[in-house]
């Protein structure tokens, strides 16, 4: 408890000196800035889930030329595991704030070092994504995980003081939410998870209440926002819309079905289907035929657990059983494998450029 | 289908008619009072160790304990009193059957048994016998079966048994049996609760088990009335009621609790004439559970399953040396729950079984069975075993089955995810047993071998849905040594020593690593010594070091660890039949952990009583 608290002031203090400059996106180049200190300042992190129930998600640190690679980085800065199904990673200024899933727990570090300075131990239920706006971190929650004929659902968006580490208040869709993202000072929240559900709800940070419901197709597998254009990915269908008036500009039918992973880099779509990963232009009216890549894997299960299109590379994660490490494997752009290392846990399941 | 069964009927009903015409022993009839005959009559080329009463008061009332400080069993437990699994022989948790009087009582929904929710006050009894018994006790049967007996073999006057035992943790143990009989019947009635705050510190982290509390209520009835000489009627009935709360990792982790809720009910028609015993029986279980995903909310998921059962049974003596048994059973099986539509199920099987000791030294068995359903394609089940006695001090025996695991419930048709075309899981294995006897001394040293094909495991699919597949072979191999010697020494001093050892490789034979949560070594020792009134008993357990990752990556293996127990008890009362005594439970402090970041308790003391009037 004397620990928690310790580590509550200090979070406060820091808090303080924080400044409110909030980086929305990883693609806009800062203007230069000093070289900050830490072990971790120039590469990306691996987050691996871990095994459900047994407190053993953990995150590798890669640089970015790949040639250096350190595992479990948390438990070795702070002497103990960042908790139970790390679900995601989000960046603000320079603090990680590292969410695990089946513990209720937003660990704070320093992204440099990672070593803890706060943590958010309540007011969360199952968290899964976070965006920060306006000071105050939006965070998904599906609390207890309704099956899929519920009519009722308890999920919610808790929204976070960033200098209290305190849930401040609860934003309720009555839908099933998943990922978030941040434009113009709206939040929009997907309404949709595991492959069920549609819509996407925006809510105004300024004053964190529901303004709009963006409809879109059936079962939504992810979203992305780009130029004013909301890309809607359900498992066949790749939808366009105008983000201020809701229509439908175009849709592009992905025939194969089970598309997930939608990504935008660079003025390029990218998706995947199964181990394939499939690229077509932000103007294209036709799905691709042929993928940029594909992997086979020697555990019959593969799956792009983890996916990421960050400047010249492609970035895969495969969790083969969820009972042995996960394999990660970069490609260049035109597909050909650069490199192939093992994830340092179980469940690979996102990438964090650290920039 | 109905041809099948058809040809299956008549070809039993065919071996008893032509066996029906010998005819020329005497029965013991005494006999009739025995529970799960099977046992007993068809085990040969098999090793069967009992756990008796007074065994099964030495470690806590939840059955994991005094198996995994007696028996060769490895449980996967997730922190104490929580969810535990059995790895018998290197196999799956539901690859071990659950025998309740000789009814398979494995959950319909995930096929196994949870060992932490059956409280051992409620048995007289718990047998283990290692291999496999699908022919007699059909899903599962394949690492091993576990016998919960209750006797009703005894006479004389009423006989009570009171057991009280509060430990650390605010842990009451409480037991309460009565036998009484007359000429005519036989009644056994057994009550026992258990219960624990369970919140022990935890070695690491400055903890406490938090979330961790339990407990459970349990009834047990056996019944059986002679009606002539002829005619026996039994009945066998048992309540289970628990309430488990999971215990958390962290504070900040939502609390969540399960409730199970089990009746089991068993009437037997005995009639015996002749060189006949024909058994009827018909069984009624009742399976319940429901998990609170908060402990806040009323909403919960759940699981319930009705088990209709009748079974015909007849046993042939043809002569004092050779006996024939046939067995029809029809399972009905009517369950649903969160995401799983209601279902029924029909399982029709007919076995045969038969026993033969053409000479003295030698004995060997066979049976054959096959089960008739919609559900999966099942495959042709048998056994043969043998025994030959060389010379009194070594005996050798043999053994030799084919066994399956059915798709359960949720294999089948969780919804979304359930998969109707899987096969059982068959096995096929053999085991060879060297057992020496010289004055008090036993030993045995079993090897066998296990090949299962056709595991059902579910894996992320297409979409990350997961969904069980048949997808895996096995291969199984391992010595297990059992041990048992107990001496008067000197007038007065009693002293006994047993232990059990077993090495285990199981493979999965595509990949060729060892399976997660099995060690390649299990021991355990018991030593006990009395001195008139006074006694001191010490139970040793030691784990090997287990595999946490299936591709056998050892910079995540747990730990190997060794478990002490220490007691010490005093008899008194006229004819000593009181007892008051205290144990020391792991007593040296040893910090561990059988499941990945689920701490067991530290050093920890009960203090019991226990009279016998």
């Amino acid at each position: 408890m004397k620990r928690r608290s310790k580590l509550l002031a200090i979070a406060i203090l820091s808090g303080l000196f924080l400044n409110s400059c909030s980086s929305d996106d990883d693609a806009i180049n800062e203007p230069e800035k000093e070289q900050p200190e830490g072990n971790y300042t120039n590469g990306f992190f691996v987050l691996n889930e871990g095994s459900f129930g047994n407190n053993n998600s953990t995150v590798t640190y890669v640089s970015n030329d790949f040639s250096t690679n350190e595992i479990e980085i948390f438990l070795k800065a702070n002497d103990e595991s960042l908790g139970d199904t790390g679900q995601s990673i989000t960046f603000d200024d320079d603090y990680a704030y590292i969410i695990a899933n089946a513990s209720n727990l937003i660990n704070v570090v320093n992204r440099y070092t990672f070593e803890l300075v706060g943590q958010i131990d309540s007011g969360l239920v199952s968290p899964r994504y976070a965006v920060v706006e306006n000071d105050k971190m939006y965070v998904t929650n599906q609390g207890s995980y309704e099956d899929s004929e519920a009519t009722a659902f308890d999920d919610f968006v808790a929204v976070i003081n960033l200098e209290t580490l305190e849930v401040e208040k609860t934003i309720e869709t009555n839908t099933l939410l998943e990922y978030i993202h941040e434009e113009n000072g709206m939040i929009y929240v997907q309404n949709a998870a595991f492959g069920s559900g549609n819509g996407i709800t925006v809510i105004d940070s300024t004053i964190d209440e529901i303004i709009d419901t963006i409809e879109t197709e059936d079962n939504l597998i992810s979203f992305e926002i780009e130029d004013g254009v909301l890309y809607a990915l359900s498992s066949a269908i790749l939808e366009k819309i105008d983000l201020i008036t809701g229509e439908v500009i175009s849709e592009i039918v992905i025939e194969q079905g089970s598309a997930s992973n939608l990504q935008i880099e660079d003025g390029m779509i990218y998706y995947t289907i199964g181990t394939k990963v499939y690229r077509l232009g932000l103007n294209d009216e036709t799905a691709p035929e042929a993928p940029v890549l594909e992997y086979s894997s020697n555990s019959t299960y593969g799956g792009m657990y983890g996916f990421e299109v960050e400047g010249d590379y492609i970035y895969t994660a495969e969790a083969p059983t969820f009972t042995e490490n996960g394999t990660i494997r970069i490609y260049d752009l035109n597909g050909d494998l650069t490199t192939e290392f093992d994830s340092g846990g179980i469940g690979p399941n996102g990438f964090y450029f650290n920039d | 289908m109905k041809k099948t069964q058809f040809y299956i009927l008549f070809l039993s009903l065919l071996c008893s008619m032509t066996a029906f015409a010998q005819n020329d022993t005497v029965k013991v009839l005494d006999e009739v009072f025995l529970t799960d005959t099977k046992l007993k009559d068809f085990s040969t080329g098999q090793q069967v160790t009992v756990l008796n009463d007074s065994v099964l008061k030495k470690n806590g009332a939840l059955l994991t304990s005094a198996l995994n400080f007696n028996t060769n069993i490895y449980f996967k437990e997730n922190g104490l009193g929580m969810v535990s699994s059995p790895s018998f022989r290197g196999t799956t948790a539901s690859q071990t059957a659950v025998l309740w009087n000789g009814i398979n009582i494995n959950s319909q929904f995930n096929g196994q048994t949870d060992f932490n929710t059956l409280n051992v006050g409620g048995y007289d009894n718990v047998s283990v016998r290692g291999g496999g018994g699908s022919v007699v006790y059909g899903t599962g049967a394949i690492g091993g079966t576990v016998h919960l007996n209750t006797n009703l073999d005894f006479s004389g006057k009423t006989k009570q048994d009171i057991f009280l035992q509060y430990g650390s943790y605010n842990t009451v143990d409480a037991r309460y049996k009565v036998k009484t009989s007359e000429k005519k019947w036989r009644l056994s009635i057994a009550a026992a609760r258990n219960s624990s705050d369970n919140d022990y510190e935890w070695p690491i982290g400055n903890r406490e088990n938090e979330n961790g509390q339990f407990y459970n209520n349990n009834l047990d009835l056996g019944l059986a009335y002679r009606l002539n000489k002829k005619n026996t009627l039994k009945f066998y009935s048992q309540f289970f009621d628990g309430e488990r709360h999971f215990s958390l990792i962290r504070s900040s982790e939502t609390k969540t609790k399960y409730t199970n809720l089990n009746t089991r009910n068993l009437l037997e028609w005995v009639i015996e004439f002749g060189d006949f015993i024909s058994v009827s029986r018909f069984a009624h279980l009742n399976e319940n559970y429901r998990y609170y995903a908060s402990i806040v909310s009323e909403d919960n998921s759940f699981g319930k399953a009705k088990t209709i059962i009748g079974k015909y049974d007849l046993k042939y003596a043809a002569s004092k040396t050779l006996e024939f048994n046939g067995v029809l059973t029809n399972t009905y099986t009517d369950g649903s729950g969160s995401g799983i539509e209601e279902n029924t199920r029909n399982i029709f099987s007919s076995a045969l079984l038969m026993k033969h000791r053409p000479f003295q030294k030698f004995q060997y068995e066979l049976g054959i069975r096959k089960e008739i359903t919609d559900n999966y394609k099942s495959p042709l089940l048998f056994s043969a075993g043998t025994n030959y006695d060389f010379t009194e001090f070594y005996s050798l025996k043999m053994n030799i089955s084919r066994n399956f695991r059915i798709p359960t419930y949720n294999d089948l048709y969780w919804a979304g995810a359930g998969n109707l075309d899987l096969r059982p899981e068959t096995s096929n294995q053999i085991e060879i047993g060297n057992h020496f006897k010289y004055k008090d001394f036993k030993l045995s040293l079993t090897g066998y071998y296990i090949q299962i094909d056709d595991m059902i495991r579910w894996l992320p699919s297409v979409g990350g849905l997961w969904r069980p597949r048949n997808e895996e072979k096995v291969e199984t191999s391992g010595l297990e040594v059992l041990a048992n010697w107990r001496k008067q020494i000197f007038p007065n001093h009693q002293m006994g020593v047993s232990g059990t050892y077993a090495y285990t490789v199981s493979k999965n034979s595509n990949t060729g690593y060892q399976l997660i949560y099995v060690p390649f070594h299990k021991a355990t020792g018991a030593f006990t010594y009395g001195f008139k009134n006074l006694s001191i008993d010490y139970q040793l357990l030691y784990n090997g070091e287990v595999f946490t990752r299936s591709d056998n990556n050892s910079q995540y293996n747990m730990a190997a660890y060794v478990v002490s127990n220490l007691g010490f008890s005093y008899d008194f009362g006229r004819k000593n039949s009181y007892k008051i005594g205290t144990r020391v439970l792991n007593i040296f402090n040893e910090e561990y952990q059988s499941v990945e970041n689920r701490w067991m308790p530290g050093r920890n003391f009960n203090i019991y009583l226990n009279l016998n009037f």
